[in-house]
């Protein structure tokens, strides 16, 4: 493989995203409010790739992230008439000086103990927001925004474009060689010179990065926030789902595992609203236990021209 | 002097209710500290364990009390189940658990969450239920007691003192601290460690599930089926504070966590109290990783 040279799965993800949008363009509201969806996931699968994909870090609570950006942007939105990209902006700034507060002290529990610890952060910070009169009774916030279905796709789209190309561009560089061998081995790649901490650190608030960003067009796209969902852990293990789903730490796992946890959410909801996290649960034990690298891993082992094309 | 019989108040009611907590997070405390592995699913058990009170109570008009009995065997069954379905495969052959298998008993037992929690709401339907019991009160001068959170908190600390001997006095309990100690030695004397690693779990599993049992008698109302995301955390910090391994250590963790909500919802709100009880765990695992015990 010529690291140098951008591959298949580049190009491939590329595609992907034109022909998205080109549907938003072409197909209208109705479709474009459907897929705005399936990119919020998208971005939210990146996200958390950064942090429990390429490192190795179980993040059980990622969803704080994006209730800190969906607050962000409600708050600006509803308080002072802010522009919602603004808002987005401010959601994603959160996300990473959250990121870098949090990851400063938690990203020193190895294994299960950073796991728990993203368990009680998110539980606490949910009990707390339901404290702050700022938030709104109950966490909630509300706002009325002109109809512009648009606006927060392209802006998510934009989003999951740049974790592609910083997913793939990690991936493939020095940085990423760092991070593949604290994930396999961390006291092995300290002791090569290799700085876990930093790397961690700088994981864990691309991370905070852009699962706030994608929070803030969450609550854009659904006007408001509440923080009974905006906190649900649901949300995080879908997340998590996605991934393992997809295949941990490569660049086009997350986007096959957002479409896998995303089309049956949308067909079901209608029928029964457990049904979609009732067979994502079912799915994630059977990868878990013998698929572990995830659809890209059954796929590269199927086929040889595969093996090389898929990253 | 209403001031100190409030705080007295408070400290009787938050023991007592660290008794139970200990008890449902001692399950947790035993599968953590001997198989090395943490069940993401612990709270969709301790659920089914309170289901279980509440259909015997429903159908047979049994107490919680005498579900819990029940509900541990049933958990017996349900833990061997679960060892050689999730544990197994990851366990056996090993001596030390890799961080690659940590990770795969991570994702593997939070799908197990994700599926237990779903299929609960559309079996049991999302509303909460509960179980009445109420055998009377004790007074103690102007502290008032209620007899079934006293039960349930001396039933809490026998089922802890039980399984502390079982695992100090008998041959298998030996065979047991055995194995969380090394697994290679415990083969080299002769007994079979996936034996032994499942009899752990499988007892892990019926103290988890006469947990949920005793639990419903705390919640009235509050048997529902996504109870379980509030117990499982509330047990990690136990296990956390008490140190996982160390069977006492429910009991340390269980009492602290109890008196630190009651206390602290006593001056603020349930919410604040909450949110301390889960971030106590940030400082103690920044300052005491091998929990509070020394």
């Amino acid at each position: 493989m010529n690291l140098r040279k951008p591959g298949l799965t580049l190009y491939g993800l590329f595609i992907v995203m034109a022909l998205l949008a080109a549907a938003a363009l072409l197909l209208g509201v109705a479709v474009s409010s459907i897929l705005v969806f399936l990119l919020i996931y998208a971005a939210l699968a990146y996200s958390i790739n950064f942090i429990t994909g390429m490192i190795g870090y179980v993040d059980f609570g990622h969803v704080l992230f994006m209730a800190i950006g969906s607050y962000a942007l409600a708050t600006l939105v509803s308080y002072f008439g802010a522009n919602p990209l603004i808002g987005v902006g401010a959601g994603a700034m959160l996300g990473l000086v959250f990121a870098l507060g949090i990851g400063l002290v938690i990203l020193r529990f190895r294994g299960v103990y950073f796991a728990i610890a993203t368990v009680v952060l998110v539980l606490a910070a949910y009990n707390i927001v339901l404290q702050l009169p700022q938030l709104g009774e109950g966490g909630e916030i509300i706002f009325n925004l002109t109809f512009q279905p648009l606006a927060p796709y392209f802006t998510i789209w934009t989003i999951v474009l740049i974790e592609i190309a910083l997913t793939y561009y990690v991936n493939r560089s020095r940085i990423g060689f760092g991070i593949r061998a604290i994930k396999s081995e961390e006291d092995a790649a300290s002791s090569v010179g290799v700085n876990p901490q930093r790397l961690k650190l700088i994981g864990y608030m691309l991370g905070g990065l852009f699962a706030g960003a994608a929070g803030g067009v969450y609550a854009w796209s659904t006007s408001g926030v509440t923080a009974g969902p905006a906190f649900d852990f649901t949300v995080s293990l879908l997340m998590l789902a996605m991934i393992i789903i997809g295949g941990v730490g490569t660049s086009i796992g997350p986007l096959l595992g957002a479409v896998v946890v995303y089309i049956p959410s949308y067909f079901l909801l209608t029928s029964v609203a457990q049904a979609q996290p009732l067979l994502i649960g079912l799915l994630v034990i059977i990868m878990a236990l013998f698929l572990p690298d995830g659809i890209v891993g059954l796929l590269r082992r199927s086929n040889k021209r595969l093996r090389l094309a898929l990253e | 002097m209403v001031a100190a019989e409030l705080i007295l108040r408070d400290l009787a009611f938050g023991l007592m209710l660290g008794c139970v907590f200990s008890v449902v997070a001692h399950g947790l405390n035993i599968i953590w500290g001997v198989v090395k592995v943490v069940n993401i699913a612990h709270g969709e058990f301790i659920m089914l364990g309170a289901y279980g009170a509440y259909f015997l109570n429903l159908f047979a008009g049994i107490t919680p009390l005498e579900t819990a009995p029940i509900d541990a065997a049933i958990g017996l069954l349900v833990g061997y189940a679960f060892y050689y379905a999730f544990l197994h495969r990851e366990l056996h052959n090993k001596e030390t658990i890799t961080l690659q298998s940590e990770m795969v008993t991570l994702a593997a037992t939070f799908g197990l969450s994700l599926f237990i929690s779903n299929l609960a709401i559309i079996v049991f339907t999302g509303n909460p239920v509960g179980v009445i019991y109420n055998p009377g009160t004790l007074q103690f001068g102007y502290l008032i007691v209620p007899l079934a959170a006293l039960y349930v908190a001396i039933l809490s600390i026998l089922i802890i003192a039980g399984t502390w001997l079982f695992l100090e006095r008998t041959f298998i309990g030996s065979a047991i601290r055995a194995y969380a100690q090394d697994v290679t030695a415990t083969e080299l004397v002769g007994a079979n460690p996936a034996k032994v690693a499942s009899l752990a779990t499988a007892l892990g599993f019926a103290v988890t599930m006469a947990g949920g049992a005793l639990l419903t008698v705390w919640i009235p109302v509050g048997i529902n089926p996504l109870m379980g995301a509030l117990y499982a955390p509330i047990s990690f910090v136990i296990v956390v504070l008490g140190g996982p391994g160390r069977m006492w250590g429910s009991m340390v963790g269980g009492l602290t966590l109890g008196v630190v909500i009651d206390l602290v919802q006593a001056f603020t709100t349930p919410q604040i109290a909450y949110a301390a009880a889960f971030l106590i765990l940030i400082p103690v695992l920044v300052f005491r990783p091998e929990g509070i015990l020394k």
